[in-house]
């Protein structure tokens, strides 16, 4: 299918790398398709860009890359929603928004609502944590140093039926 | 806006689907439990508008052309803060 972005321009991917996205994200409640893509493979930075409305795209980067030692507890319901049959990271990738600024040092990620994608079934849905406290707002710049070398595994995190 | 009076205990059931009880009051805090379908996602309202906002904030920023089209130096400068001369 092609779909006119206004970033990428007119492209063309295949249906099934289309994500569904399960009550859209918050604040875009109507649009609940989306896919994800890449610009420069040599950052750990993608774009999750709405299917059905070019003009919107977030930043979005593997979370565990952000914070390797995030753990998102996820709701029954959002495993019942998300059609994840048995919890397992090579089905489920979790992805945090992050806001890009002028000041590449004032960059954050969410990690308080992830998106968990069920790459099996290209279900998606933003979730908000309810524990572990995680950040809206969580410094890029203030944690460098821990993902530095995990950027290059990206690729590993990242499922076939993902990858852009 | 529908305005009911409850007793502790007592539920307001909305549609078929979605139950609302009222468990504990304490002074001026009120528990209340929910039951509803796993598609419908319940959110504190504070929580709901503060990840909403950071969501437009982030659609807004990388809308951005001169910022997005910049992803590769935004991570050049994340990974070597030292280099940065300018």
């Amino acid at each position: 299918m092609k779909i006119s972005t206004t970033r990428f321009g007119d492209i063309s991917i295949d249906e099934s790398r289309v994500i569904q996205m399960k009550g859209g994200m918050l604040g875009f409640e109507h649009l609940k398709r989306y896919v994800l893509l890449t610009q420069d493979k040599e950052t750990p930075f993608m774009w999750f860009q709405s299917v059905d409305d070019g003009s919107i795209a977030f930043v979005v980067i593997h979370s565990f890359v952000v914070k390797p030692d995030y753990e998102p507890v996820i709701s029954d319901g959002e495993v019942k929603v998300l059609e994840i049959a048995s919890p397992g990271p090579e089905d489920v990738v979790v992805l945090s928004v992050v806001t890009i600024r002028s000041d590449p040092f004032k960059v954050t990620a969410n990690l308080r609502a992830p998106i968990v994608v069920n790459a099996e079934k290209m279900l998606a849905k933003q979730v908000v944590l309810v524990e572990g406290d995680y950040p809206v707002q969580y410094s890029l710049a203030e944690n460098t140093t821990v993902f530095e070398g995990k950027a290059r595994e990206k690729g590993k995190m990242i499922p076939a039926a993902l990858a852009p | 806006m529908l305005i009911l009076t409850r007793k502790l205990g007592e539920t307001i059931r909305i549609g078929n689907e979605i139950e609302v009880t009222i468990l504990d009051i304490k002074g001026r805090q009120i528990r209340v439990g929910i039951n509803a379908p796993s598609d419908i996602t319940v959110h504190r309202e504070e929580v709901y508008q503060i990840i909403r906002e950071q969501n437009i904030l982030a659609a807004e920023a990388g809308s951005d052309d001169s910022i997005g089209g910049g992803l590769p130096h935004v991570w050049k400068m994340l990974k070597n803060p030292k280099e940065e001369v300018e």
